[in-house]
């Protein structure tokens, strides 16, 4: 009777454990199209007076509640501007990483916006139509703080939670952010927020502490296992090769001599976080490159805390994306990290098309953002840590 | 005989317990099927929003523009795409060389004429080697890049060994309006169970006269993710919605090879969305950073097309929207292969009395869904798919995807031709 119960009790655990696995595969994906727990802004601008590219930037940050009932999530800016913003961040312009959190509550369906540069009051005055200025009519969601610095550069992150605050798996949650110039061009610029999604299966669900599990196995952190989704294994960028011409200019807006450039700019945060002591995580990101030609190249950079950079400036070698070097006009590009111990890292990208304008003036700049396609699950998962209770 | 029963019962406990593993993996591989997403590769490539208008002056508001298309192969086996150019464009029936909006009763043809829909179909065949990037211009197609390629249009400088060389036609119109799907295929253009592909558009505007001009926009195609096992190769795509067939589960719904034990699932590809999920500005909105005027236009197509027979249907979409009140307003319209239209058109032909007015809604943004109405035609599925564009006045312009909610029991189609 032993012998046969341990027999089945092996079978049982081979059982459970193929099980297991299948459920760690399954969790393979984030998305920027379906409504989630954790939404990832990975980059948020705000420069009033240009002072960091000769253009004055802000950004605008949507978030809607998806379902019928009232929705909670705390939200965490982190600011990764450099203290001297004249200067690029290095080694002597270690950036702040400083995180700021709030509270937001959505109502049924509601949808929400406030600008980035001032933040939204918690005004009950202005909870009322408009016919003009309709900056901060409807249910404000909300005191929203502004950005901690001009200029600001970082990223924001929202988490949902119940109404005690405790982290919930709802799947609420969607979010857009429109970066918009404020040189008189309003050129605009509007990605995605990457969603992470809250599971809810038998062995996988939230236990509602300040552990958030994305992917991986059952470790001491996280003992219920993954809470949500991994992050992916391989983010790819489909782009143009760095400097390349862009056709269309050359063909239609092109006739004052000089010649259209395309450059790509490249924002990777890694998805764990520890916002209760406030380290700062780093990863070693790998990028594979292969051109027209089937040829392929590869280089790495160090992201810590939140890494924004122009293709042609990743690593000592970052010149093999210049369009001379790689030798199309171009790319596919494979981002992941550099082991399996490493965070895993999500991204956004923006592309700046430059139309020449003539000899000795400055050429046009067209910013247009789009969300990277992402293939594969961390396998051992990453963890976002919550400030605890006081 | 005692130990016999035992091992009868242990072997049933087994078998019990391997059938319940099964059925749970099973489920789980079920769950696990991926969803229609514009941020994973998938199998079928949808670009909803093609503009082409190169005439100097241009013919058209959006003008003078082009569309870069870019496709990658994510695996390291080459691909093929089978790729379909759907020209929305209609045509005065009087003056068929007079291009117009169907949709648009205030158009160019004038109060004797009719705009008549075309929906005509043009469709080519392009192999990708491992992990290549390609990218050409909608308005000139590309070629093998020789010394006669003109100088900064894109050209395809590697051929897969083995196969003729790559050319796509330009669009068959100039300026044109319409979508793009492509379908991962073996070398013959045979549909394949291959998640392979992923997508982007750029709509460049551009132009030195009368005055200096750049807008980029860029949005990811949307892909319809294979179900692995399930195609049969033949040109009748099924996507979502599946039923068993044969086995011992024969009749029963299914959305995976392994549902359906013994038999096959008739669904080849993930199902499109129930619900599209929309946040935008209201039309008419200030934006609070620039001052500028914010205005909203929307591309639907539908996932179900019938490529063989060059038919559409039309689809009842209906609307639902919030504001930033909570408050609750529907509508509705329709769509036939393809409309392009601004979100006041919906309701209203004056746009500041719309529900998507932000003078009427009285707050700045709202949500949005769209819901395409199950229609009486079996050969179709009635969901759609689309991708948003914003627009500044006197500024610039932001393309980006919208969110997905649901599926549907019902399967959407895709006839190839023979």
């Amino acid at each position: 009777m032993g012998s046969a119960s341990g027999m089945i009790g092996r079978w049982a655990v081979i059982t459970g454990l193929a099980f297991t696995v299948s459920v760690a595969a399954a969790r393979a994906d984030i998305t920027t199209e379906r409504s989630a727990s954790i939404l990832i802004f990975p980059k948020l601008v705000f420069d009033s007076k240009g002072v960091q590219t000769g253009i004055p930037v802000d950004t605008i940050i949507q978030i809607s509640n998806t379902s019928n009932s009232m929705v909670f999530a705390h939200c965490f800016y982190v600011n990764a501007a450099p203290p001297d913003p004249t200067h690029p961040p290095g080694p002597t312009n270690v950036p702040i990483w400083q995180e700021v959190d709030f509270e937001i509550f959505l109502t049924k369906q509601q949808p929400t916006h406030w600008v980035l540069s001032t933040g939204r009051l918690d005004d009950p005055t202005d909870n009322k139509s408009c016919n003009t200025d309709c900056s901060n009519a409807g249910f404000d969601p909300g005191r929203i703080p502004p950005a901690g610095n001009d200029p600001f550069t970082g990223e924001l992150k929202c988490i949902e939670v119940d109404s005690s605050g405790a982290p919930i798996n709802g799947n609420h949650l969607k979010g857009e952010a429109t970066i918009v110039t404020t040189d008189g061009r309003a050129d605009a610029s509007k990605y995605n927020a990457v969603g992470v999604l809250g599971l809810n299966t038998d062995l996988n669900s939230n236990n509602s502490d300040n552990l958030l599990c994305l992917g991986g196995g059952v470790s001491p952190s996280c003992p219920n296992g993954a809470e949500y989704n991994a992050c992916p294994q391989t983010l790819i960028l489909n782009h143009f090769a760095e400097n390349a011409t862009d056709p269309v200019i050359e063909a239609l807006g092109n006739g004052m001599g000089g010649k259209s450039l395309v450059s790509t700019e490249l924002t990777l945060v890694p998805c764990t976080e520890d916002f209760e002591n406030q380290a700062i995580p780093s990863v070693v990101v790998q990028f594979l490159i292969t051109n027209e030609f089937e040829a392929q190249f590869s280089t790495s950079t160090t992201v810590t805390c939140w890494g924004n950079f122009r293709l042609n400036t990743i690593g000592a070698i970052g010149r093999i994306l210049e369009v001379g070097t790689l030798g199309t006009r171009f790319a596919q590009t494979r981002i992941f990290p550099a082991g399996d111990d490493q965070p895993g890292v999500i991204g956004v990208a923006e592309e700046f098309h430059s139309q020449p304008t003539g000899a000795g003036a400055k050429p046009i700049i067209s910013r247009a953002a789009e969300n990277l396609h992402g293939e594969g699950a961390r396998p051992l998962g990453d963890i976002i840590q919550l400030p605890g209770a006081f | 005989m005692i130990r016999a029963g035992r091992s009868a019962s242990v072997m049933g406990h087994l078998v019990r317990a391997v059938c319940v593993g099964v059925v749970l993996f099973c489920g789980v591989a079920n769950s696990a099927l991926a969803d229609v997403a514009s941020d994973q590769a998938a199998a079928i490539l949808i670009f909803p929003k093609v503009l082409v208008d190169t005439a100097t002056p241009p013919n058209t508001k959006r003008g003078p523009i082009d569309t870069l298309i870019r496709v990658s192969n994510t695996s390291e086996k080459p691909i093929s795409l089978f790729c379909f150019y759907i020209n929305a464009n209609g045509h005065c029936k009087n003056a068929p060389t007079t291009i117009c909006d169907p949709y648009d009763r205030s158009g160019p043809c004038g109060q004797t004429d009719v705009c008549e829909a075309g929906w005509h179909e043009t469709d080519f065949l392009v192999t990708l080697s491992p992990r290549q990037p390609i990218a050409w211009l909608a308005s000139v197609g590309a070629a093998p890049c020789d010394d006669s390629s003109p100088a900064g249009v894109p050209c395809f400088p590697f051929a897969v060994s083995g196969q003729p060389p790559n050319k796509i036609q330009p669009v068959s119109e100039d300026p044109f309006v319409g979508e793009l799907k492509c379908i991962a295929a073996n070398f013959d253009g045979v549909p394949v169970d291959r998640n392979d592909l992923k997508g982007e558009a750029e709509l460049v505007r551009s132009s030195t006269t009368p005055n200096q001009l750049l807008d980029v926009e860029v949005y990811n195609a949307i892909g319809i993710p294979a179900i692995t096992g399930a195609n049969d190769g033949d040109t009748k795509l099924v996507l979502g919605g599946g039923m068993c067939t044969g086995g011992s589960r024969n009749g029963s719904t299914c959305a995976s090879v392994s549902a359906c034990p013994g038999g096959r699932c008739t669904a080849e590809y993930s199902g499109c969305p129930n619900i599209l999920i929309l946040d935008h500005f209201f039309d008419g909105a200030t934006d609070p950073v620039t001052g500028k005027q914010v205005t909203t236009t929307l591309t639907l197509v539908p996932c179900s097309e019938d490529f063989e027979a060059q038919a559409s249907v039309p689809i009842v979409v209906q609307v639902l929207e919030f504001n930033e009140f909570e408050q609750r307003f529907s509508t509705s319209t329709s769509v036939t292969c393809f409309r392009d239209f601004k979100l006041t058109d919906i309701d209203a032909s004056t746009p500041d009395r719309s529900l998507f007015s932000a003078t009427v809604m009285g707050t700045l943004t709202g949500q949005t869904r769209f819901r395409g109405v199950v229609g009486k035609d079996p050969r179709y599925g009635y969901t759609l798919l689309g991708v948003a564009e914003e627009f500044r006045k006197d500024g610039g312009t932001a393309a980006f995807n919208l969110h997905f909610n649901g599926s549907r029991p019902d399967s959407d189609y895709m006839y190839l031709p023979h």
